[in-house]
């Protein structure tokens, strides 16, 4: 400073300093106060004139600027002078920019925003589907209401609770829209599952295979789908798996039914999950009694690997392995011979692996490719009579998939299916070597924020009846309002006939089904509601008498493709997570009016899997003081048809009216300072004494009710996570 | 010459500083305003602001940490889950562009702890398996930084307190974090007025809360 001050004493001249210090004073002053101030006014409102608030309203690389209030207006002036760039930003909108000249006069805009294409604001195609995700922010299900409804933590019977499906005690399978368990296919990871239950015995349903806890993602379409699906009539339950496990964990799983336990090891790009379980009714019939005259209670071993690995950047390779085997046996009741029982003894067994890879190619091309290979084999020995069953199925998938604007985007891809099975009964056998082709093109475009559609084209070959098809498919939604939704589809589905058919004649065509479906949604944040109508037209069902038919005393139909039938109704959904607090319910309703004329049957019939009103209302409520998720299920559904030889209108007898409500608890607590869940559920706590339909003998004369294996069944199990953290 | 030179001193004073000057004054005028926000629409507002300040300075993390962080408070106040996850969208947005700007800052990693915190609460049944851990990650990632800050303990504790027993949270679970964090905040100076210097009322609320209880 001492050397500044000399230099200004002996160098620069007093009047240079003088008018240099004017400059910069007179320079200050014009800056501040000579400039002119221009008043920057307006308003900014979205595509329906509607005011946004709240707008940051500014010209770009200055402070100037405000937010836009309630009413949409807004005001504010500024400094600066020269051509400036005004900016006007909002969530969830596009930015808008535009040059403003500021010369001291006044300047109004009047600025409209556009949407941002999101996935949380576009428009969602969603015509006949019912999503559960968590990457999704706003869906009709959530991840863990697949593992709280219901009674016994399933995939399938929790989403039993949704409209359009049937309430069929007796078996397992998701029945839709009039359609038969086996119009569902369950496809994991894009691929086609071939077993997706354990083995079954008559009229006693079995388990989902699939832990509920595998899966990211379920998506249950009720009809309408996409081009990417195939071989299912009415349905398909699109389940995704977890990508890596989240962390290192050890899990005991302790039942009333068996014991298990579980490994999860996590590295930084790495995860392999093991999991293992010995499951033995016996303990549990000893307790609750049986209606069902169990000699050996079922018995099984299920193991499975889970493993993943992030290659480089986007990459994920899946690989899912299990392994599982069973076996049961029992007494049941031998209509014709009232005196004796039949002794019938299962041995079952089964192994799956699901590998599939998934990756980003370049900035905008996605490549998934899958394969999946199965083999279950099954034995059943009905007293001195052996059958077995074995298939071995393949699956190899692969889609591509090319980003367009917005969130637009085209999807092309292939897929084939081996099947390999063959069927005894004692010395008769039967073998069906099938290889199934499709190539698929979908395209999804977003034609605005608010209409979208999803076009596609699916072509199939069969080589066992070869044959080949082409199902256009098409989906429509168009949002009326911020929460309001219409959705239109229409689709042709095909499937080969059932392996029963194919095995005795391959001269059969494809079957089908043109579904038809219009739809209504209201998705608020906590609350949903949705009304669907549709029509499903059933053409060149397979037709024909099988041995294993229990329609006897009907006339003899010699196969052919000339089945028919239809389906249509009304499905109501309504979900409400607000007017009670803790509360979370919804309430399904479906209406559904089916008749069709296939296998046997003699004329249009409405089926045994098919009734006209079925009501569910699932609540669910998280009581903080004793930590614990309380679950409560009602279903309601008329009584279904049942076959009565004596009748001569056939399928003309109806079932009494089913009622069940089923509780579950989940509490949670700590075991030795880990982390523990106990879960218990039981159904039909009203003890209403349910029947499913009615079995004759031969003869006609003697009659037997189709109950649920107990008047009430539970369960009780708890998990414990090995040194658990908590969540922080 | 004298007066001369402190004219000039006071004007280049004045002009050297005019930037910066504007900055702080625009910073220092908005944070005052925070404690009078109510609404979503309140910190919505003024988080528009640190948005403009951000934009126009460029290289400033600060008005990005405080326009992040008031979308989290907005976040709180709105009564709809998919509004509260649009603001936390924006927040996540905000928060990131302050860490590429200042890398490897402890309140940075608090904040956006902090954001997941906020998600996690709209639906913790569903939400905890994936946010838990990244939570903590992010908490202790600021504490590795810088063990002088108080915030991330706070959050933690806060976290904690609203946990289950069984989940291993509850009021005695947390009490000894946020009497540390309380300590820290007794010993805490920001390094200027502009930095983020909030937390500690809360914490001394929740001490007195937990203490009442007993």
């Amino acid at each position: 400073m001492l050397n500044c001050e000399k230099n200004f004493k002996s160098g620069i001249p007093k009047q240079v300093i003088r008018k240099y210090i004017f400059t910069i004073y007179y320079l200050i002053l014009f800056s501040s106060i000579t400039a002119g101030q221009t008043k920057i006014s307006g308003l900014v409102a979205d595509h329906d004139k509607k005011p946004l608030p709240g707008a940051n309203v500014y010209l770009k690389d200055t402070y100037d600027g405000i937010s836009s209030n309630t009413d949409g207006t807004f005001s504010f002036t500024t400094n600066e002078t020269g051509e400036g760039t005004l900016i006007v930003s909002f969530v969830s909108y596009k930015t808008h920019s535009q040059p403003v000249k500021l010369d001291g006069k006044d300047k109004y805009f009047e600025i409209v925003l556009e949407e941002e294409t999101s996935e949380l604001d576009a428009v969602v195609i969603s015509a006949g589907s019912f999503e559960a995700s968590d990457e999704k922010k706003s869906v009709i299900l959530r991840p863990l209401d697949i593992v709280t409804t219901g009674a016994n933590a399933d995939i399938y019977s929790a989403l039993s609770t949704l409209p359009g499906t049937q309430q069929v005690g007796e078996s397992e399978g998701l029945f839709v829209r009039g359609g038969s368990a086996s119009e569902t296919k369950t496809v994991v990871d894009e691929m086609v599952v071939q077993n997706p239950f354990f083995s079954s015995v008559p009229d006693i349903p079995s388990r989902g295979r699939f832990s509920p806890m595998l899966f990211k993602g379920t998506f249950f379409s009720t009809g309408g789908y996409s081009a990417q699906y195939g071989q299912a009539l009415s349905s398909v339950l699109v389940l995704n798996t977890q990508d890596l496990a989240p962390r290192t964990q050890t899990s005991i799983n302790l039942m009333a039914v068996g014991f298990g336990g579980s490994h999860v090891q996590r590295w930084e790009n790495t995860s392999l999950a093991m999991e293992a379980g010995y499951y033995n009714l016996d303990p549990y019939f000893a307790i609750q009694k049986q209606r069902t005259d169990w000699k050996k209670a079922p018995e099984s071993f299920e193991g499975s690997a889970n493993f993943r690995q992030k290659i480089f950047k986007n990459g994920m390779l899946k690989a899912f392995t299990s392994y599982s085997t069973g076996g049961l046996s029992l007494n049941i009741p031998n209509l014709d011979n009232i005196s004796q029982k039949d002794f019938y003894h299962q041995k079952s067994r089964n192994f799956f692996i699901n590998t599939n890879y998934r990756d980003i190619l370049w900035d905008d091309w996605t490549l998934f490719a899958g394969y999946s290979y199965s083999i279950d084999k099954v034995n059943n020995d009905i007293n001195s009579d052996r059958a077995k069953q074995d298939d071995i199925f393949q699956t190899g998938k692969m889609t591509i998939t090319k980003s367009l604007f917005s969130n637009s985007f085209l999807k092309f891809g292939g897929e084939v299916q081996n099947l390999h099975a063959a069927s005894s009964f004692n010395e008769y056998s039967g073998k069906l070597y099938e290889t199934y082709l499709a190539g698929y093109i979908e395209s999804e475009i977003f034609i605005t924020n608010d209409i979208a559609a999803r076009i596609g084209l699916r072509s199939e070959y069969s080589r066992a009846i070869d044959k080949s098809n082409l199902a256009p498919r098409v989906s429509f939604a168009y949002r009326l309002g911020k929460y309001d939704q219409l959705n239109f589809a229409y689709g042709q589905f095909y499937q080969t006939p059932g392996q029963d058919f194919l095995i005795q004649s391959k001269e059969f065509g494809f079957e089908k089904a043109t579904h038809y479906i219009i739809n209504y949604q209201h998705t608020g944040s906590n609350r949903t509601f949705r009304i669907e109508a549709y029509y499903k037209k059933y053409d060149n069902l397979a037709k024909g008498t099988v041995y294993t038919y229990p329609y006897f005393n009907l006339p003899e139909v010699t196969f052919n493709n000339d089945g028919s039938g239809y389906a249509k109704g009304i499905d109501i959904f309504w979900r409400d997570d607000e007017t009670f607090q803790y509360v979370d319910y919804w309430i399904s309703y479906s209406y559904l009016d089916t008749k069709r004329n296939y296998r046997n049957y003699p004329a249009l019939a409405a089926p045994p899997f098919s009734t006209p009103h079925t009501l569910s209302i699932v609540a669910k409520r998280w009581f903080q003081d004793i930590t614990s998720y309380i679950g409560l299920t009602y279903t309601f559904a008329t009584g279904r048809p049942y076959f009565n030889p004596n009748n001569p209108d056939f399928l003309g007898d109806r079932a009494k009216n089913y009622n069940n409500l089923s509780f579950n608890i989940s509490h949670i607590m700590n075991v030795f300072n880990n982390f523990t869940v106990l879960f218990f559920s039981i159904d039909n706590i009203l003890g209403i004494n349910n029947v499913y339909g009615y079995n004759y003998s031969s003869d006609g004369r003697i009659k037997a009710p189709i109950l649920p294996p107990a008047l009430r069944t539970a369960f009780l199990g708890m998990f414990i996570s090995l040194g658990e953290e908590n969540p922080y | 010459m004298k007066i001369l030179l402190t004219v000039l001193f006071i004007i280049m004073f004045l002009t050297g500083n005019y930037a910066d000057g504007k900055y702080e004054k625009a910073m220092r005028q908005n944070l005052e305003k925070i404690g009078e926000c109510k609404t979503a629409n309140d910190y919505m507002n003024l988080a528009n602001n640190f948005e403009r300040i951000a934009l126009a300075e460029k290289d400033k993390w600060l008005p990005y940490y405080y326009d992040s962080f008031l979308y989290v408070l907005a976040s709180f106040t709105d009564s709809s889950k998919t509004q509260k996850d649009i603001y936390l969208d924006k927040a996540v947005e905000s928060a990131n562009k302050a860490d590429s700007l200042e890398p490897d800052n402890s309140e940075i990693y608090t904040l956006k702890g902090m954001i997941l915190q906020a998600r996690m609460q709209i639906d913790p049944m569903n939400r905890w398996q994936k946010y838990g851990a990244e939570i903590n990650k992010n908490f202790q990632k600021a504490i590795e930084i810088d063990s002088l800050n108080p915030r991330p303990e706070y959050l933690i504790g806060v976290g904690i307190y609203y946990t289950p027993e069984q989940f291993g949270g509850g009021a005695a679970n947390a009490k000894p974090i946020l009497e540390n964090s309380w300590k820290k905040y007794g010993q805490f100076v920001p390094a200027n007025d502009l930095m983020p210097n909030w937390g500690k009322e809360q914490v001394e609320q929740y001490l007195n809360q937990i203490n009442q209880q007993k």
